[in-house]
């Protein structure tokens, strides 16, 4: 085994790690904010549940980037056998996604926790409290995008 | 597709039909009655709040009353029964129910006090329970606990604090007076925290007794009015033996109340019907509160949809004593909006409105809102299973619960046509449950890994072999969703009869963005980068460039021509023109639609390799169960996590995108005066 597969999971295991270390930091925040919500109104428990749920996808994300990285690099199968340049393309395929997920998700969560502030005071303005969190998630999304092209265009190399 | 024109209406009636007259309007539900007009001198709103008052206090009480039935004689009621929808009763049969009316209300008072009672017993059950225990250390000494001793001698019975004995007692007594050998002292009982004592002396001793006692911190038993009987006090065996009996007969009442609150259970539906009826009744003199009346003739104002007002009016004559008219509204009048549009385009009309309905000169984009909804929730659930679930479930249940709520209704129909849209999606890109049937084949079948991922192929191609294919038709799809905004609002403008500003605003973006892509895509890196195979000839990049140069010089030109400075007009322009970035942010959101879909399927492939992995690694049936056990849990995950995102991100990139090119919104909700109420509804066919 060489240091190419060592530097590529370590890749991986960043973009799972930190991403759904986000995730949970801001699913958690936003949940916090949910329960206090329904303590007033439990009939708001679906609406805030969406909310919350919305930083958890950079998670997801991140569990996305670190899977097709081990498929690509043999861990889960076959030869995990490559060059450590070839390995090091692929840790830096992961960092977006890693980096990216990880604060991404914390600064949905704060617009996320706001939402649903904004719901507990008019629930019928569910669409536009919605709206502002998922602002946030394009850039995880711009993000998830670079590593997956990234990835793939590294497996294609030779 | 269209906002509903509608017609202002003016009745003029007479005061006594007023009551009729509104519960008529109430029924139909179909105008809006304006509540703010102003007094004048002949006209004046009328104060109704105290009748407002009962209404609110019978509603209360009836909702009181059914939340006891609930509570002792709860219904049984199934998981969906929230999609029931409320039942319909013609005017007769709710006539007829009316007439329970009082009996009804009767009824409800009678529970409500059943409860009462009930509460209260309940209430004193801890009590007794205090005052037996407090007897307990006593209940084998055999006087009245306010024995205070016979003609000669005299007694105190209490409690000395923590365990002692007759010897400490005495040793006590001996200590702090000297006729200790003239006092009796009798142990009943010894707990860890006290000990429970009678002293018996002289009557000549009372006093001093008394005060050495208190030095040794006796306390007088409890005298207890639960053991006293006519008037004659209880040993403390019998008065236990009395609080037992008083609690079993409270018992048994509680038991009587409660057999007897569950005898009203059938009564349940006529309650609600008239908590109904008088919900009804508080929403009409709210109304009736805020309308203009003389001493005979009461004048209602508002607004009608075209296509219900000559039925209405019709209906109105002749039934009442009025004069009714209905009149085009003044082209600055604030008309309330509501959308009508078919099956197909009707289900979003909840996505437009939760952003804001059109306001004025707007068009309802509802059809092209719902076109580009389902196909975008499509492509990013991206998966042929994935869809088919949510099409049937939705499917079903509307078939099941025809009698929905509208607001429901659309909701499951909106998510019904997405399901479409996804199984559609998911064959075109080859993803069912992921890769689940050449994981199957491999894990159970030993297919070789080819020739298994050819068992179900795409229709068109797999996005996980060639992501930049789909890339490119994701960004093709977002130009089309957001070059059919800009169409949309150049019809605004020839429609508000603005034809230059179409030109402005709509056309020469056209040129310039349209000309800017085709000059792009006539770049061999450009295609080389997306993927594409075609190149363009040279005369078409000589005409997108002259196209785009045409568009770019009329935005500069014209994007500022509020202003009447040449030279401010310019800048204006230039950065009107600058707004080309946007269009590339915009184009560049749509590729959410790839990550989107991605994410499903590559998910939903990690759980099948997991399943593989265990199910592979087991012996057959054991590898089965495994198998589909990790399945079913991953792909539940799976579904909801994802139908979350592509609920979201559809949302998103109507409103954000889509909506940005033409739509503003502003327009106020037409809200009928109509029957809000919770359990039954009214109709009546005019």
């Amino acid at each position: 085994m060489s240091m190419g597969t060592v530097w590529a999971l370590l890749g991986a295991a960043l973009s799972a790690l930190l991403a759904g270390a986000g995730s949970a930091i801001g699913v958690g925040k936003a949940g916090q904010a949910a329960a206090g919500v329904i303590t007033e109104d439990p009939s708001l428990f679906s609406k805030v549940l969406i909310l919350q749920l919305l930083p958890g996808t950079q998670g997801i994300y991140g569990l996305l980037i670190a899977f097709i990285t081990l498929t690509n690099i043999g861990i889960m199968g076959g030869s995990a056998d490559m060059s450590v340049q070839k390995g090091m393309l692929y840790f830096a395929a992961c960092l977006p996604m890693a980096v990216v997920g990880l604060i991404s998700a914390i600064c949905q969560a704060k617009a996320a926790v706001a939402s649903i502030g904004l719901v507990a005071k008019k629930p019928d303005q569910f669409g536009k409290a919605m709206i502002l969190p998922a602002m946030v998630e394009t850039y995880a999304i711009l993000a998830l995008l670079v590593s997956i092209l990234s990835i793939f265009g590294v497996s294609a190399l030779a | 597709m269209a906002v509903m024109p509608m017609k202002r209406m003016t009745i003029i009636a007479m005061r006594r039909d007023r009551k009729q007259l509104l519960e008529f309007l109430q029924r139909q539900g179909t105008a809006e009655i304006d509540t703010d007009t102003e007094e004048d001198g002949r006209y004046k709103k009328i104060d109704v709040s105290a009748q407002k008052q009962i209404f609110e206090k019978n509603i209360h009480s009836m909702e009181d009353a059914l939340e006891v039935l609930e509570r002792f004689d709860p219904q049984k009621k199934g998981l969906l029964s929230s999609l029931e929808g409320r039942k319909t009763l013609t005017v007769e049969e709710f006539g007829r129910a009316l007439t329970k009316r009082d009996e009804v209300l009767e009824t409800v008072s009678c529970i409500n006090s059943l409860y009462r009672e009930y509460a209260q017993s309940l209430a004193a059950v801890p009590k007794a329970q205090m005052d037996k225990e407090a007897l307990y250390p006593w209940k084998d000494f055999d006087l009245p606990l306010d024995f205070t001793g016979t003609r000669l001698t005299t007694s105190f019975i209490g409690t000395l604090t923590g365990r002692t004995n007759l010897e400490e007692i005495y040793v006590c007594l001996g200590e702090l007076c000297d006729f200790s050998d003239q006092v009796d002292v009798r142990i009943i009982s010894a707990d860890d925290t006290s000990t429970a004592v009678m002293f018996t002396t002289l009557r000549t001793h009372e006093r001093e007794l008394s005060e050495v006692l208190h030095r040794m911190n006796f306390t007088k038993a409890p005298s207890q009015s639960r053991a006293v009987e006519d008037g004659v006090s209880l040993a403390p065996a019998k008065a236990i033996e009395r609080i037992d009996a008083q609690m079993q007969r409270a018992s048994a009442r509680r038991q009587q109340l409660v057999s007897e609150i569950k005898g009203y259970g059938d009564r349940r539906d006529d309650i609600r019907l008239i908590i109904d009826y008088f919900r009804m009744r508080s929403d009409k003199y709210d109304v009736i509160g805020k309308l203009n009346q003389s001493d005979h003739v009461v004048i209602i104002h508002g607004y009608v949809p075209e296509a219900d007002y000559s039925k209405l009016s019709r209906a109105l004559e002749a039934r009442f004593d009025l004069a009714c008219e209905f009149a085009d509204p003044a082209p600055d009048e604030d008309v309330p909006v509501k959308l009508r549009n078919n099956a197909f385009a009707s289900p979003v009309e909840g996505v437009v409105k939760s952003y804001s309905l059109p306001g004025k000169g707007e068009i309802d984009p509802s059809m092209p809102v719902s076109l580009f909804y389902y196909i975008f929730f499509g492509l990013m659930l991206s998966d042929a299973a994935y869809g088919i679930i949510i099409a049937t479930v939705c499917g079903v249940l509307l078939k099941k619960f025809k009698n929905m709520e509208e607001g429901m209704k659309r909701t499951f129909q909106m998510f019904f046509y997405c399901g479409i849209a996804t199984t559609v999606v998911g064959f075109i890109f080859g993803s069912f449950f992921g890769d689940v049937v050449s994981s199957v084949a491999q894990t159970f079948f030993n297919v070789p890994k080819d020739a298994a991922a050819r068992l179900l192929p795409p229709i068109w191609f797999n996005p996980l072999d060639d992501p930049i294919k789909m890339l490119t038709f994701c960004f093709a799809v977002g130009l089309i969703h957001l070059f059919t905004g800009l169409g949309i609002l150049m019809y605004q403008d020839i429609k508000n009869g603005k034809p230059r500003d179409a030109v402005y605003d709509g056309l020469f973006w056209y040129m310039f963005v349209g000309g800017c892509v085709v000059l792009l895509l006539c770049l061999p890196m450009i295609t080389g980068m997306l993927g594409l195979t075609f190149t363009l000839g040279a005369g078409v990049k000589k005409i997108s460039s002259i196209v785009a140069i045409i568009g770019f010089t009329g935005i500069v030109l014209f994007a500022g021509r509020d202003s009447k400075n040449w030279g401010k007009r310019l800048a204006k322009g230039l950065y009107g023109a600058y707004g080309i970035t946007s269009y590339l942010s915009d184009v560049l959101s749509y590729s959410r639609l790839l990550a989107l879909g991605l994410a499903t399927s590559v998910i939903s492939s990690v759980f099948n390799t997991m399943a593989g992995m265990v199910g592979g690694a087991m012996p057959l049936v054991a590898g089965v169960i495994m198998y589909a056990l990790i399945f079913v849990i991953g792909h539940i995950l799976n579904l909801a996590i994802n139908a979350l995102g592509a609920y979201v991100h559809t949302n998103r990139l109507q409103y954000v995108e889509f909506f940005g090119k033409f739509y503003n919104g502003g327009g106020r909700e037409f809200t009928p005066f109509e029957e809000k109420t919770k359990y039954y509804k009214v109709k009546e066919e005019i």
